[in-house]
């Protein structure tokens, strides 16, 4: 197909009933589905077939939903614009030329084109919200720990979930509800804790409902956003205002830090989670003669793309002896700020809101040979992987006709108050 | 299957993938570098100078891998149970699929606990894991989940006993961590093999790594810490001997000149003289006995190159137990660095209430005391006695029912001595120690000699699986009714009024005379002692 929104098209039946019984649903390709390739956009992978489902796989099919293939995407998650893929760039349907964003692009793209009612996507650093923004379309990145990653290829493991893409809250958040829930399989998983709302459904919450809702702005990311993306943003925000909602200025200082915090932790963590990835069970064997390490360096070489060796060597770097406490360990002190920072802030706002990428979509092409400018348009989204908080992505308009998202953070486990408050918007 | 496919991971089953021809120089079957010193330049060299002074002081440290007794393995659901059906025990989270995440089997945890109380170590209010990261082909991830700075155990102490005299052992740290799978290299060795094959069903396996401090001063003290710790941790219930490869070890050797140790003792050496010995490490030790050869030939090797003036290499050396030797590994193990880093998917787990909540049973020492002090032993049968839990048990069972001493010599030397004998443990007759404790209630009630009870009725018991009636009877090793026997003594001082007369008048060898009528009397079922004893009481009365 010409957008090339799927790696494998392959129908996985769910059962005859439940909730997501005449749903179909696209499902990023570095989630585990048995039986059916699952290649994270890698050549390493492109003939890995998975012996077990992922935790959610197993609850979409359980929840009656029909899985119509696997999305393309980053390389193992690593990019924002889904030009990484070993398998060639996606279009972005609702803005033609240009990227779809990334790393789930695929997932936005099947949601935007139609191909798909909803998708899976899976979100490290604003890997669901920044194809959310780019396609048009709504996208959540859940709570650390609300969703099983159990089955999710790891890329940074500390800090990513998967989260449903749709083309309303409402059928994100019923995606949702399907989705979450603690899991023995994935030890970091946790049950939301009781509050007055936990018996109801995700779902239920899509009430448009923001009268009294006190929205916080931090200033710190609308600086340097693109003029057309901002004055978007604030047209949002009037329209909420105008149903009941208020906002006033925040301040997070720390999220000035986030984006090299952020390349840090996550790349270190890459660079131990694809490890395995070595020529001799996974990619191109590296040959069979001399040093192990040797050929284990050739399959390596010669599976991974550019922009996941260069992430892998940064990562080896960072927690390398000498540099670790320069790098990783100063990186885990800037994540707890932001955590800090974010708790303090979230005390005086019912949610935050943002820009959800301070620039429109990139044209195709455009951003391949900047990868720093590539890391920074990730500004916006990654503070919140940082943070373990829960955030969404609705469609807030468009800027010269491009497509232009709003992102809303929510405190812990405060999922329902964002999909009230997104569903708002649409 | 072609080789290097990796559709491998469409089905977990097929048995073995393979590296290739892997040139893998040293590999030993478990890998690991901490150093118990300070790194210190690799070609430092004793110069024969300083040797000529005086005597020379082997110094010796551990580290001490043990395979934990769970069920099932560390982080997955897989069973720890030994099979010859290679990657048998084996699901995506130990294989090291993409996707899979550990989740902790709080059973290791708890293991490690009883072990931390038996070492009197500190346990932390939390425990967590890190990422070890190498590369190696019998790691699933390429990593290694592994304990790093807040082991479950910390500073703990074993003491044991060696010829006679006690020392006290410190243990540094030991900590939880997941075995890689194994290696199995066919057609050749590690370098000329034609493929290897890899075997996950190891991987997985909860072990704890024991790591020592450098306190150990000759071959046969480690010997003596290895059989104690062995004793303590089977005593624990987290640890099988009998299994293959449950304990692995790793030793550090140095020999240092005494006039090098500021304190002048060597009890107490600093850091400085240690710094300045060449070390060599020892790998590849799998039982006691093997570290006590191994390190005594390293000792020798390395005591003969100081005399001759020849440079001790800093070194990792390759313990050959068929050959006896220990063996260069060629290329030097260059510092490596490990990467270490928190392990996400895991969340720190909350100990600190454990140590009061989990109760660990007497300990081998404190348990050969208490058999001293209450049964009145002596330090070589408490010994016996306390050498497995097992033994240790059936003993109380014995001593409570009948005399303690005779208790003892039962079960320490009949039972163990017989069982020896025939390369038994007492775990062989599971479910037959009241067989034994019958044996020795025929004995105390008298109903049999000691001699048939010990020479017939146990060996016979333990090679042909009889109770002891079934061969009391079949042998008509029955002794004679108390009754009988004295029936047959009154009869007897009636029936020789001479023999009688003589022994009133002195004669004390007229009594063989009449334990002889007695005898014959009674079919010669009766102990002489006795028919000696009683009828002396007789004649006296
Ligand atoms: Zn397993």
């Amino acid at each position: 197909m010409s957008a090339n929104i799927f790696i494998t098209e392959e129908t996985i039946d769910g059962v005859e009933d439940g909730p997501l019984a005449d749903t179909t649903v696209a499902v990023k390709d570095n989630i585990s589905t048995e039986g059916i390739l699952t290649t994270c956009g890698s050549a390493m992978l492109d003939d890995y077939v998975p012996p077990y489902d992922a935790t959610v796989v197993s609850r979409l099919k359980d929840a009656g939903a029909t899985i119509v293939g696997k999305t393309n995407m980053d390389e193992f998650g690593m990019g924002t614009t889904t030009e990484t893929s070993a398998f060639g760039a996606t279009e972005n349907p609702a803005a033609p030329g240009h990227v779809p964003g990334g790393s789930s692009g695929g997932s936005a793209a099947a949601v935007a084109a139609g191909e798909a009612d909803v998708a899976l996507g899976s979100d490290t650093g604003g890997s669901i919200r920044c194809p959310a923004a780019f396609c048009g379309v709504v996208g959540i990145k859940p709570t650390y720990g609300l969703v099983s990653r159990y089955g999710l290829v790891a890329y940074g493991n500390s800090l990513e979930q998967i989260g449903p893409f749709a083309t309303s809250v409402e059928d994100a958040a019923a995606t949702l509800d399907v989705i979450a829930g603690p899991d023995d399989r994935d030890a970091t998983t946790r049950e939301p804790p009781a509050d007055g709302e936990s018996d109801s459904s995700y779902a239920d919450a899509a009430t448009g409902d923001v009268d009294g809702l006190s929205i916080g702005v931090p200033t710190e990311l609308l600086e340097g956003a693109d003029e057309g993306v901002v004055d978007t943003f604030w047209d949002a925000i009037d329209d909420l205002e105008s149903q009941g909602a208020s906002y006033h200025e925040v301040s997070l200082p720390s999220v000035e830090h986030a984006v090299e915090a952020y390349y840090v932790i996550a790349m270190s963590e890459a660079s131990s989670n694809l490890a395995r990835f070595d020529g001799v069970r996974y990619g191109e064997s590296g040959g069979y003669d001399g040093n192990w390490n040797e050929t284990f360096a050739t399959a390596r070489k010669e599976g991974f793309g550019d922009e996941v060796k260069r992430r892998i060597l940064l990562g080896t770097y960072a927690l390398s002896a000498g540099y670790h406490d320069k790098y990783y360990k100063k990186a885990q002190d800037a994540r707890a700020w932001v955590k800090q920072d974010f708790d303090g802030v979230l005390e005086e706002a019912d949610v935050l809101a943002s820009p959800t990428m301070p620039v429109p979509p990139f044209e195709r092409g455009e951003s391949l040979d900047d990868p720093l400018q590539m890391y920074l348009a990730d500004a916006n989204t990654v503070p919140v992987n940082l943070a373990d908080l829960p955030a969404i992505s609705v469609p807030a308009g468009e800027t010269d006709g491009l497509p232009v998202g709003l992102q809303l953070v929510g405190p812990a486990f405060g999922e329902r108050e964002l999909i009230r408050a997104g569903s708002a918007l649409s | 299957m072609a080789p290097h496919e990796s559709s491998f991971v469409t089905d977990i089953e097929p048995a073995t993938e393979h590296v290739a021809g892997v040139g893998i120089d040293g590999l030993a079957p478990y890998r690991r570098v901490v150093t118990f010193y300070p790194h210190q330049p690799e070609s430092r060299v004793m110069t024969a100078q300083t040797v000529q002074q005086g005597d020379l002081v082997t110094v010796i440290g551990l580290e001490v891998h043990v395979q934990l007794e769970t069920d099932t393995k560390i982080f997955c659901g897989c069973s720890t149970e030994q099979t010859d059906e290679p990657n048998e025990h084996v699901c995506p989270v130990c294989l090291g699929l993409p996707g899979a995440l550990p989740v902790l089997n709080e059973g290791a945890v708890e293991a490690a606990v009883k072990i931390g109380k038996a070492i009197d170590a500190e346990i932390p209010e939390e425990t967590r894991f890190h990422r070890k990261n190498y590369y190696y082909p019998d790691l699933p991830k390429n990593f290694q989940i592994t304990q790093y700075d807040e082991p479950i155990c910390a500073d703990g102490e074993l003491e044991v006993a060696v010829e006679g005299t006690r020392r006290t052992i410190t243990i540094e740290r030991a900590h939880l961590e997941e075995d890689p799978g194994s290696l199995q290299h066919v057609g050749g060795g590690i370098d000329t093999a034609d493929y290897t094959l890899v075997n996950y069903n190891r991987a997985g396996t909860p072990l704890m790594e024991i790591v020592t401090a450098p306190d150990f001063r000759s071959p046969s003290e480690v010997r003596a810490f290895l059989a104690e710790l062995e004793e303590v941790l089977e005593y624990l219930g987290v640890f099988d001997a009998e299994r293959d490869g449950s304990l692995r070890i790793d030793a550090n050797l140095s020999i240092i000149p005494e006039d090098e140790i500021e304190s002048g003792d060597i009890d107490d050496i600093g850091s400085s003289a240690l710094e300045t010995a060449n070390r060599t490490e020892v790998k590849n030790i799998s039982s006691h006995k093997g570290a006590q050869k191994a390190l005594a030939y390293e000792e020798t090797r390395q005591k003969n190159a100081i005399e001759r003036g020849r440079a001790v290499e800093q070194e990792t050396r390759h313990w050959d137990e068929s050959r006896g030797i220990t063996v260069s590994m060629r290329s030097k193990e260059e510092e490596k660095d490990y990467r270490y880093f928190e392990e996400a998917d895991l969340p720190p787990l909350r100990v600190a209430d454990w140590k009061d909540e989990i109760s660990i049973p007497e300990l081998p020492s404190a348990r050969r005391e208490r058999f001293q002090a209450e049964y009145g032993l002596d330090e070589e049968s408490a010994s016996k006695l306390t050498s497995t839990k097992q033994v240790a048990d059936f003993y109380e069972t014995v001593a409570a029912e009948f005399d303690p001493d005779l208790a003892a010599t039962w079960v320490a030397d009949n039972l163990l001595g017989e069982l020896n004998y025939r390369d038994m443990e007492i775990t062989d007759l599971e479910g037959r120690l009241n067989e034994v404790t019958r044996l020795v209630e025929l004995v105390a009630t008298d109903e049999i000699t000691a001699k048939n009870a010990r020479e017939t009725v146990l060996r016979s018991m333990l090679d042909d699986e009889r109770t002891p009636e079934e061969i009391v009877d079949a042998e008509g090793l029955g002794k004679t009714g108390e009754d009988e026997v004295q029936q047959a003594v009154v009869e007897a001082i009636d029936e020789n009024p001479d023999a009688v007369s003589d022994y009133e008048s002195g004669d004390d060898g007229a009594i063989n005379f009449l334990v002889g009528q007695v005898m014959q009397k009674t079919g010669g079922s009766a102990d002489p002692g006795d028919v000696n004893q009683l009828l002396r009481a007789e004649l006296e009365a």
